[in-house]
């Protein structure tokens, strides 16, 4: 029997159906930029489309550009229609672009803020969306203190009414551990951490995602990994592409501070952490967290021994000759920019200690790969006489493109004899649900509106990871040295070199 | 044909050219059991959810009124390259398909032939698409193999047959969690009607509910009659005396706060669940198909007022789809279960 005044929505009290959010204005700043066309509005009309997101939601887009709410929603449309030609449905973008609102407005001024604070509280009225708020700082990141201020003080750090507001801020999180650190103590000046929600897109992945699936719901993978039985670890995040179009960013960010710090970083977390608690924000992130507060600090004096910088010149990709890092558009003849990283790195603690981590990442690499590989320590003694070297096996577990499981283990070649080859055993297992992979945006909104930030990262996280980069970053900085590899190979000599100085070598993806 | 023949012969067609094998990607297995005539549209459905689903399907096609024995065995390995991945032999995936057209006697014990074909240590689904519901769980051997039973209500004609039929069903503990195709058609139509009372303001209209109203068309009526059901259920209405009337149907309840009734209206073909209303003291709330009928429009109205819509997709309501959706889900359906004794109980009213 039920209340006869009810509060909740006993209708939804059904695991079958989707959970959907409480209403709510998600305030995008920096509207008028490429990733709210490209990124936020695709995954936004999707989530609504899918019924994944209440009657009452709205979007409101801040930004200096003048425009109208009806130009700002023709200029969202352009887009999703460039995206996929004919795969919009005229009447649910309608209802959808019906909730979405622009107002033109200077950030740096409270004025601005004051308007906002009036419109919202208006759509709180008139669309219901209850006083809650989720502000996406999707401008440039030189702005984020300035808006955070300005947000504290017209009050908009806390909902109306007793609403939520929420803060999702895109990378990069600062420069170096100094600026992150600068960066979160202006932040929490007005907003609590769990208020916060740091996007790295790449924790959207279903993929990465996986990898902790993979790990701690299989038990037959968690007793082997670990220094008893992991020789070495290789992380490979490569991409194809050269600078493209965010040459003046990237001439300033490199690909460490670009991938390392966070995709990378992320990456490497969910590989050595201990398996968390539950799968919560709580459990989730201090696990994270105790993985990069083991990572041991490279002495600066030591940064050659551990990490190399690399710079594509002219070389081939796929069958086409591209240019140089420093013959491409806007990037200055003798940038030392980082666009290839390797590093060394060790986790001390009780599960890897002595196990090197070798990670690397680069652009205009041969193809767009990210991968896992655990190497195993070889059999300590073979009972084969005239076997042929046995090789160890490897684990690799494929983030992209083809999300999957291979396996190598040595078998013994027909005959009379007791050859030992080895033999890939691949488990596809992406290849399981063929379903479509939702757009790690659409997730990671989901999970903003429904207040969920396990797969967001926390202020420590970020620090943590800078704080193992830092000793390179101030290194690189003074050094003007960078090693060259042609584009469309595997990254210079000096990264083959920093694995053959242990005897190792890089696999190829 | 043995079994090690067959299973011989399925690694063989999963074979490509160069002698490598295609990967198999198993996720579960899926008994089918139909009858000749629908054999060929059942294979095809089976066939396009290998892509979602890859899976070990197993169509048993029974024939026991044949006076002679015979059993024939085809069989069929659908292998596709992934979506989004460079092509390539060992990105193909494939998901294989055994026929077992049984006559006479060893039609009779289809589940001494389906059960050693199964794939070890996957889910077994057993699915009847012709509305069939297994008779009684002792005389049908094949229930025991299952884990989940996939059944159709609207299948047969008869809805409210069936939906007694399959209540009775479930009574039996040996009977493995039961699924149905209509109730996975009306997944969206429920999410869509709970939506609208999802603001905590609005929750409380729930039990304002004062008058519901359903317009489907004859292949909608177990959606329609689950979905009263379930709202009885859900909110606490206990059923009253019912009424049939010549152009539908008054279901009448007893809520906490007053009195309630649910009234299913037939409309024109083609739009299985077309509109539902609900109407409580001040406001009425909407969830209707729209445009080409595949998007649904959610309204709420004070009077003439409109207070909110949205427009979204429905999603498709194909055979394959809908099984997909049941294929989710391993366990019993606690929910469904509740909405279809509810009904039962609004039946004999």
């Amino acid at each position: 029997m039920i209340d006869t005044q009810l509060s909740v929505d006993v209708l939804q009290d059904d695991t079958r159906l989707p959970k959907v959010p409480e209403p709510g204005a998600m305030v995008i700043f920096g509207a008028s930029g490429d990733l709210t066309a490209r990124k936020l509005v695709p995954a936004l009309y999707d989530l609504v489309a899918r019924r994944r997101l209440p009657m009452e939601f709205v979007v409101v887009g801040v930004s200096r550009t003048q425009m109208s709410h009806d130009e700002f929603r023709k200029k969202l449309r352009k887009a999703l229609d460039g995206q996929r030609p004919g795969g919009v449905s005229d009447d649910v973008w309608d209802s959808f672009c019906g909730n979405v609102f622009y107002l033109s407005g200077d950030t740096n001024k409270a004025e601005t803020y004051e308007e906002l604070k009036g419109f919202l509280k208006k759509l709180d009225g008139e669309r219901g969306t209850q006083g809650n708020r989720a502000f996406y700082l999707a401008s440039s990141p030189t702005l984020f203190p300035s808006i955070v201020e300005k947000l504290g003080e017209a009050g908009m750090n806390r909902g109306e009414n007793g609403g939520w507001a929420r803060l999702v801020l895109e990378k990069p999180f600062g420069r170096d551990l100094a600026s992150a650190r600068e960066l979160n103590i202006d932040i929490r000046r007005y907003f609590e951490e769990t208020q916060i929600y740091r996007i790295d897109h790449y924790l959207g992945k279903e993929t990465v995602q996986n990898i902790m699936a993979l790990r701690f719901s299989n038990s037959i993978f968690e007793p082997i990994w670990s220094q008893h039985y992991v020789d070495h670890v290789q992380i490979t995040v490569a991409e194809e592409l050269g600078v493209g179009a965010r040459a003046g960013f990237y001439e300033e960010a490199g690909a460490l501070r670009d991938i390392v710090q966070n995709h990378l970083m992320q990456v490497l977390c969910l590989t050595a952490m201990e398996p968390p608690v539950a799968f919560d924000a709580g459990d989730v992130r201090e696990e994270k967290v105790k993985v990069l507060k083991a990572a041991r600090r490279i002495p600066e004096d030591e940064v050659e021994n551990f990490a190399v910088r690399g710079q594509y010149t002219r070389g081939w990709v796929w069958g086409e000759e591209v240019p140089g890092y420093r013959e491409e558009k806007n990037i200055a003849p003798d940038s030392t920019t980082d666009t290839f990283v390797a590093l060394k790195l060790f986790i001390d603690n009780w599960r890897w200690a002595g196990v090197p981590f070798y990670v690397r990442t680069g652009k205009r690499l041969p193809k767009r790969v990210t991968e896992i590989a655990i190497q195993f320590k070889p059999t300590p003694h073979a009972p084969f006489a005239g076997a042929g070297n046995l090789e160890p096996n490897v684990l690799v577990v494929r983030v992209q493109p083809e999300e999957g499981v291979s396996l190598k283990i040595g078998a013994k070649v027909p005959g009379s004899g007791f050859e030992i080859r080895s033999v890939n055993m691949d488990l596809l297992y992406g290849t399981a649900f063929l379903e479509e992979v939702p757009d790690a945006y659409q997730r990671l909104l989901l999970d903003l509106m429904l207040g969920d930030p396990t797969l967001f990262i926390r202020a420590d996280e970020t620090e943590g990871a800078w704080d193992v980069l830092d000793p390179v970053i101030r290194f690189w900085a003074e050094s003007k040295e960078v090693s060259f590899y042609p584009a469309g190979s595997w990254g210079p000599e000096e990264a083959e070199e920093l694995l053959m100085r242990d005897g190792r070598k890089w696999r190829r993806p | 044909m043995s079994v090690a023949q067959i299973e011989r012969e399925l690694a063989r067609l999963r074979m490509n050219e160069d002698g490598s094998l295609g990967a198999r990607a198993s996720v579960l297995n899926l008994i089918v059991v139909t009858s000749e005539e629908s054999a060929p549209e059942v294979a095809r459905v089976v066939s396009e959810l290998s892509g979602d689903y890859p899976s070990r399907a197993i169509l048993m096609i029974s024939d026991p009124d044949e006076g002679e024995a015979n059993l024939e065995i085809g069989l069929s390995a659908f292998c596709g390259v992934r979506h989004g991945m460079p092509g390539g032999a060992g990105n193909q995936v494939c998901a294989e398909q055994i026929t077992v057209h049984a006559e006479g006697t060893p039609a009779e014990h289809l589940e001494s032939l389906a059960g050693p074909l199964l794939i070890p240590d996957l889910p077994v689904f057993l699915w009847y698409p012709d509305g069939d519901v297994p008779g009684s769980p002792e005389c049908d051997g094949m229930a025991a193999l299952a884990d989940r039973l996939i059944l159709d209500s609207g299948a047969a004609g008869d809805c409210e047959a069936s939906l007694r039929v399959i209540a009775n069903l479930m009574e039996h503990d040996e009977v493995p969690a039961v699924g149905d195709l209509q109730w996975a058609a009306l997944s969206p139509w429920r999410s869509l009607v709970a939506d609208l009372f999802a603001p905590p303001e609005r929750a409380g209209e729930l039990t304002k509910i004062r008058r519901v109203e359903i317009l489907h068309d004859t292949a909608g009526e177990c959606q329609a009659l689950l979905l009263a059901g379930w709202l009885s259920g859900a909110l606490g209405w206990r059923p009253e005396p019912a009424d049939r009337a010549a152009e539908g149907r008054v279901f009448r309840f007893d809520g906490p706060s007053g009195k309630i009734t649910v009234e299913l209206y037939h409309d024109v073909p083609e739009t299985a669940l077309r509109r539902v209303r609900l109407y409580s003291e001040e406001l009425s709330f909407q969830v209707s198909r729209y445009g080409e009928h595949t998007d649904a429009r959610s309204t709420v109205m004070r009077g003439e007022e409109l207070l909110g819509e949205r427009t979204v997709h429905l999603g498709s309501s194909g055979v394959g789809v809908l099984l997909g959706e049941e294929l989710k889900f391993l366990k019993r359906d606690v929910t469904y279960e509740s909405a279809l004794e509810r009904l039962v109980e609004m039946l004999e009213s």
